[in-house]
């Protein structure tokens, strides 16, 4: 399933879910996680709903990621310090941290990467600040998203590709996100990969497979 | 000035672009202009020289932007980028690539005849107890301006958005 892995439809933006929906039919996804938006399908493409959490210390996130525990809520933590980082990675019921890109370096280093490769927590590279951002914020971003594309390779934690889309008009088709992509050294295979992990969050596949 | 020929012309390729949202016609200039500042920003001054982009043509709301061969790539990836063009905001989505401008225009034609065409749906709506006026109606897809002349945002809606008011 391929999946934009954030949108912040209206109130957050400008265009309904509805509208994004049939936008994203037309750009090539099946499904969307939509921020404070309810699960649906429409247009042919399913909607899940996310929750976007955002706090100073691990404990202010922790009831708020409680709350949405055993509901298909996907869950999304921005990223903050190195200690923050590593405590929410640890935290059973977080689906996606994002936002690393605004980090400082060492917000996100070896020791994060394996933590989320053994909780199985995606990384979000939203491509967002690739559109929108000019000059040395986007060179920032790119830097970032090339050294978190590097401890991927290495610890193969989960990744993720969004467009933090507020509007339809900052919504990207797949073949743009993929060449978007190839900027930080995604190729089209880790591109199909990224795009397929978001469906997964919700309903990982168990670690034992019961055949008979 | 003599012509050259064409043995020694430079080989070029067209990209047709589709220009959300629908309705909008960008002047051809300032197209030009978004799409030079996005290639020269994201690639640098030596890049974008090398892609040497330019808008040949905007018509039925698609443009067809020019490049040099083998520069495809970094010209699409930097018409991703484009967000505004002359103050007001747009997308484009890039549709096909070519190595000449005759094959596009009759993709044009196809890209416009796939389009639903504008239907004349309600002048006004209510939203949120706000009066909002209806600026384009194709389809299910309804785009909206708020009434006044202060507040000039575009909501992009569906006709359920509307019948659910």
């Amino acid at each position: 399933m391929i999946t934009d892995a954030c949108i912040c439809p209206r109130p957050r933006g400008d265009s309904s879910v509805r509208r994004m929906a049939l936008e994203a039919h037309e750009l090539g996804f099946d499904s969307l996680v939509a921020i404070d938006a309810p699960t649906c399908e429409y247009a042919g493409v399913s909607v899940m709903s996310g929750v976007l959490v955002r706090g100073a210390f691990a404990q202010e996130i922790l009831p708020r990621v409680k709350r949405c525990k055993g509901t298909d809520t996907v869950v999304i933590v921005e990223a903050g310090d190195s200690g923050f980082n590593r405590a929410v990675l640890a935290m059973r019921g977080v689906h996606v941290l994002c936002g690393v890109h605004l980090t400082d370096r060492y917000g996100f280093d070896h020791v994060a990467a394996k933590i989320a490769a053994d909780s199985g927590i995606a990384i979000d590279i939203s491509l967002a600040p690739i559109i929108h951002e000019r000059g040395a914020t986007r060179q920032r971003a790119l830097d970032r998203y090339l050294d978190i594309v590097m401890l991927q390779r290495r610890f193969e934690f989960p990744l993720v590709l969004s467009t933090h889309a507020r509007s339809v008009l900052e919504m990207r088709s797949v073949r743009e996100i993929s060449a978007l992509a190839s900027l930080v050294g995604l190729d089209v295979g880790d591109v199909k990969q990224a795009l397929g992990n978001a469906g997964r969050l919700c309903s990982p596949e168990p670690a034992v497979r019961v055949i008979q | 000035m003599t012509v050259r020929p064409p043995t020694l012309r430079e080989k070029r390729r067209y990209v047709l672009v589709r220009i959300a949202p629908a309705g909008c016609i960008p002047d051809p200039k300032e197209l030009y202009l978004a799409v030079h500042d996005a290639a020269t920003v994201l690639w640098g001054d030596a890049v974008a020289s090398l892609i040497h982009p330019a808008v040949v043509a905007v018509e039925n709301g698609c443009a067809i932007v020019r490049c040099r061969r083998g520069m495809e790539r970094e010209l699409a990836i930097a018409l991703s980028t484009v967000t505004s063009c002359g103050g007001q905001r747009i997308a484009l989505r890039t549709c096909a690539t070519s190595g000449t401008i005759e094959s596009l225009r009759e993709r044009v034609a196809s890209v416009h005849r796939s389009r639903p065409p504008s239907s004349g749906g309600p002048a006004e709506c209510m939203i949120d107890g706000r009066l909002f006026m209806v600026c384009h109606c194709a389809g299910q897809k309804v785009d909206v301006i708020e009434k006044g002349f202060k507040n000039t945002t575009r909501f992009f809606l569906t006709t359920e958005d509307l019948e659910d008011q």
